[in-house]
């Protein structure tokens, strides 16, 4: 047993930009109220980041307990490192989210009506899903119904049947989401900007299709099950009112009927195909009341180390309301009801994203727009001293609130170890947020926002955009079906 | 309608509390006492100042963070045909600036130090609100009280004007440009007289919001933007005593404002089943059926929340179990009870699987329910339909904005900012398997409209199409200009 405790309290004290003198208040008592001066804040609340204790379990998965005891809750994850796409072979995407359906399909103690029967009577919050590097089962529930909802979890984790009547209505409800997700233009530019950019013979580029979710077996999802569902990968976080020493027994007490087995996967992702000089491709969706744009490349993955540059530099670009991009083309503009941009960032070569959606009649003047400010914010018009300061503080004044349930300090904290962060991540944060400087800010928009080579997705009514788009001049236009695969031009009058 | 959707969790948050149709979400704090029954309460204090504002203290130091939210007594209840959707456009406008805080201040103060901040609308109010790290209580109540008081002292005709454009983009993003996304306002089209207030959707006409001008802010704000019809809700970590001294040196000298004249609200149009088919943009049919629901001071919403989960949602529920699960008709039906100010409505929704038609779902939904009004729920019905209201209960406690923005409404409503944990969470508690069955007969009625949307052109799938009269929406952009075109 290898028993580690991280204990550490950060003080927030150390942005200088925001921590402002605190004395002004005191003159406002007696003077008439002066409503045009902000009021100056206090010193800054004390930042704790949660701790934590870790340990192996019998059958070789990590156990991690944060104790939290404001209210008698407690969450209970177990996680698995790697996700569909290190797990789902490439002519099944969308395996993984039914193998997740499945599992509450039944046990071979529980039929699928008397796990939800179970579970509803317990009261508990309870599911399982499979994202795209990461998945697991998950609860929460009140102090007195953790050992009940245990049982049930353990069972649904070393027990399910996947009965094939179940697979066939999943599957046919899967289907019927994906023709509804087809009526969608954001939906499209989700599917199609990352096949542009990965291609799909790629984990990146892929999505689920008819053809794909139809070819799922019962003995796809078997498979699928006994690789993933493995201690060796395993990482059980509890968070909340219970004691540290306790969940060790009681975990592999629950847990005992799991044994062990399986492997850490691999994240070695292909190289991505190179970028195509910047292009707009154009997906017609007649009658569409707005434009989906999805407007970027390629960018790095997490362990970059350009991260807290990266991080800070998408915050003053488009990670908040206040943001450049949607400053611009919001507030000031009007075309659209909200833009932003982030990074995908994970174990793998995750993409750049600028998107909204825009008033179909201001197609062209967003998209020259949103050229602009991807341009601006490599040079031209650098961060300024409040840009920096609000980007900062958004980044890491914010954490507290994500530690504030119980829920949140549970995914706070298994993302540690799913994402293969270090220990001390929150407090590394803080430090490389707090040392980026504007410097480094235009340095890393230069490095991976490359304004010659973007993919620039619009999905939108064809007949009303495509000539205002042209006359931009901004790039060619291709025209793109609903699954992102080209189609004839005609030649234009 | 909210300010922004932003990929924060605050916003996710907030929407959760928010969501219409799922059941209420309440913050509450939970001890168990010697007898093991949850007793449940926010810990509050309340007062009001010499202008009629209401305040509300919830001081709570688990996080160190503050939340405050100010819940107007004002939603688009109280406009008038012609000039639908001006209550929301009015919330976009108070975060422009106002007469000694400059445009973006908002923003600066809570998103730009760590926190974040959004504007809801609504039939019945309208609220804004801010977590923020604990020091900036002091900042949010500044912001707060000036745009309470001095808004029109910088009414800026250009930003209204982008704003006017923007909430004209959230309509096109949320509800024209969505499948499905005109339902709601069809129903209540549908369901209400004209100058019926819960007839026409909090976003409003796209013609109203064209028409929409600075002079109709101005008369807004002077009629309904007054302490006298406010709430200042605050819940986290801060002292009291301090708390009120700031509360007096900011809002203390803001002018009451004139009696307000709340909307009268009669009763539906509808005495009889009615049959409407709409074509939408959408590759899949779908049923919707609504009956006339209850109020918040209606004592049957409890007993008709539960008959919600009894019948929808979830696999054990009746209508759910016999449709998607053994006659496999059906993807998916859901079902819900949603309680205003002045009304209510129960919805029931119905997506088909291939090779099934809404005539066979709208049979089969109707065939559960007339059975479930002869059985009433069975105990485990009951008690699976009760069981999770606990654990919810906890679980919001855990945000100072969920508690603040419950303690608002229900300070709103009913006079009362204790009225979810010593009102609601009880009554909902002692439901009976009598009380289900007596609202199953009462409410879902022939009275009721039967809601089919089609794909464009196909008005023959519609549920029992020979009797369905093919509607279109009158509130939309194409509307406004040519008509509905088909494609």
């Amino acid at each position: 047993m290898n028993a580690r405790i991280h204990t550490v309290a950060a003080s927030l004290a150390a942005i200088g930009t925001l921590s402002l003198a605190a004395s002004a208040g005191a003159q406002h008592q007696t003077a008439a109220l002066d409503r045009t001066v902000a009021p100056t804040p206090g010193p800054s609340p004390e930042l704790h980041i949660p701790t934590w204790t870790t340990t192996t379990l019998a059958n070789g998965a990590q156990l991690v307990v944060s104790e939290k005891h404001a209210l008698p809750l407690v969450t209970v994850q177990v996680n698995f490192i790697g996700g569909a796409r290190q797990y789902e072979p490439a002519n099944e995407t969308g395996l993984a989210g039914i193998v997740a359906s499945m599992l509450s399909e039944g046990t071979t103690h529980r039929t699928g009506d008397q796990l939800a029967n179970d579970l509803q009577l317990l009261g508990t919050f309870f599911g399982a899903s499979i994202g795209a590097e990461t998945g697991g089962i998950a609860f929460e529930a009140t102090k007195d119904k953790v050992a009940p909802t245990l049982a049930i979890l353990a069972d649904v984790l070393e027990n399910p049947t996947f009965p094939e009547p179940a697979l066939e209505r999943i599957k046919a409800r899967t289907l019927i989401n994906l023709t509804q997700s087809r009526d969608r233009t954001a939906s499209i530019a989700g599917v199609v900007f990352p096949k542009l950019l990965y291609t799909d013979a790629q984990p990146y580029g892929r999505s689920p299709s008819a053809e794909s979710i139809k070819a799922i077996t019962r003995d796809d999802v078997l498979a699928f099950y006994r690789a993933y569902f493995q201690p060796a990968h395993a990482v059980v976080t509890v968070v909340g009112d219970v004691s540290a020493a306790d969940m060790k027994r009681e975990i592999d007490g629950a847990l005992a009927g799991w044994k062990a087995g399986g492997s850490m996967p691999s994240f070695d992702y292909p190289t991505p195909p190179a970028p195509k000089s910047t292009t707009i491709y154009l997906v017609d969706k007649p009658g569409a009341a707005q434009s989906s744009f999805s407007l970027g490349e390629v960018g790095p993955s997490e362990n970059t180390p350009d991260y807290y540059a990266l991080r800070v530099m998408n915050t003053v670009l488009g990670g908040m309301f206040q943001s450049r991009l949607n400053h611009d083309i919001r507030e000031v503009k009007g075309y659209s009801y909200g833009v932003y941009s982030r990074f995908a960032f994970g174990r793998g070569p995750g993409a750049f994203r600028a998107y909204a959606d825009v008033v179909t009649a201001k197609t062209d003047s967003a998209l020259i727009e949103f050229m602009k400010q991807l341009r601006d914010i490599r040079g031209p018009v650098p961060p300024t001293d409040d840009e920096m300061a609000a980007a900062k503080a958004s980044l890491v004044q914010s954490l507290p609130e994500s530690f504030a349930d119980v829920s949140g300090v549970n995914e706070s904290i298994a993302s540690i170890y799913t994402q293969g962060r270090p220990a001390d991540y929150y407090q590394r944060l803080i430090r490389g947020v707090n040392a980026v400087t504007k410097e480094d800010v235009v340095r890393v928009a230069q490095k991976y926002i490359d304004p010659d080579h973007l993919a620039l997705v619009i999905v939108g009514d064809r007949a009303v955009i495509e000539g205002p788009l042209a006359a931009t001049g901004i790039a060619p236009i291709v025209r793109l079906d609903l699954d992102g695969n080209p189609i004839p031009n005609p030649i234009r009058p | 309608m909210t300010r922004t959707v932003s990929p924060r969790a605050l916003v996710a948050a907030a929407i959760a509390v928010l969501a219409l149709g799922a059941p209420r979400r309440l913050a509450a704090q939970h001890a168990t006492g010697a007898s093991g029954a949850p007793s449940i309460s926010i810990p509050f204090q309340k007062y009001t100042l010499a202008n009629g504002l209401t305040v509300v203290l919830a001081p709570d130091h688990t996080t160190p963070t503050v939340a405050v939210a100010v819940v107007y007594h004002v939603g688009s209840k109280n406009e008038v045909v012609g000039h639908t959707g001006f209550a929301h456009m009015f919330e976009h406008v108070m975060f422009t600036g106002s007469g000694h805080v400059p445009y973006g201040m908002h923003d600066k103060y809570t998103e730009g130090v760590g926190g974040g901040n959004n504007g809801q609308t609504y039939f019945d109010w309208t609220r804004y609100y801010e977590t923020d790290p604990s020091n900036y209580l002091e900042t949010i109540l500044w912001l707060e009280s000036d745009r309470m008081g001095f808004l029109l002292d910088s009414l800026d005709e250009a930003k209204f004007k982008a704003q006017r454009d923007i909430v004209k983009n959230e309509r096109r993003q949320s509800y024209d440009n969505q499948p499905y996304g005109r339902e709601t306002e069809l129903l209540g089209m549908a369901m209400y007289p004209k100058d019926n207030p819960y007839s026409w959707p909090t976003i409003g006409a796209m013609a109203d919001l064209t028409n929409a001008t600075v002079e109709d802010v101005k008369r807004f704000f002077r009629l309904y933007y007054a302490p006298n019809n406010a709430t200042l809700n605050i819940a986290g970590d801060f002292d009291p005593a301090q708390a009120k001294a700031w509360v007096a040196k900011y809002f203390s000298a803001l002018p009451r404002g004139a009696a307000i004249t709340r909307p009268t609200v009669g009763p539906p149009a509808i005495t009889a089943e009615k049959r409407l088919t709409f074509e939408d943009r959408v590759q899949i049919p779908r049923l919707r059926i609504r009956w006339p629901g209850v109020s918040v001071h209606s004592p049957d919403q409890y007993a008709l929340d539960l008959m919600a989960r009894i019948l929808a949602g979830s696999r054990t529920a009746r209508v759910t179990k016999a449709m998607v699960y053994d006659a496999q008709s059906a993807a998916s039906v859901n079902a819900f009870s949603a309680n205003n100010e002045n009304e209510g409505t129960i919805d029931l929704i119905a997506t088909p699987r291939p090779g099934h038609t809404l005539t066979e779902l709208e049979t089969q939904v109707d065939s559960v329910i007339a059975r479930f009004k002869i059985e009433g729920p069975t105990a485990d019905e009951l008690q699976r339909a009760k069981a999770g209201q606990q654990l919810s209960f906890v679980d919001g406690l855990q945000s100072n904005l969920g508690k603040a923005l419950q303690l608002g409404q229900d300070q709103t409503f009913f006079n009362d900012p204790s009225h979810s944990f010593t009102v609601d969470y009880p009554k909902t508690q002692a439901v009976t398997a009598a009380d289900v069955k007596r609202v199953a007969n009462r409410y879902l009625g022939a009275t009721r409209i039967v809601l089919s949307t089609v794909p464009l052109g196909k008005t023959d799938l519609a549920a029992h199409a020979d009797k369905s009269t093919i509607i279109t929406d009158p509130l939309t952009e194409k509307a406004t200009s040519a008509g509905e075109a088909k494609q």
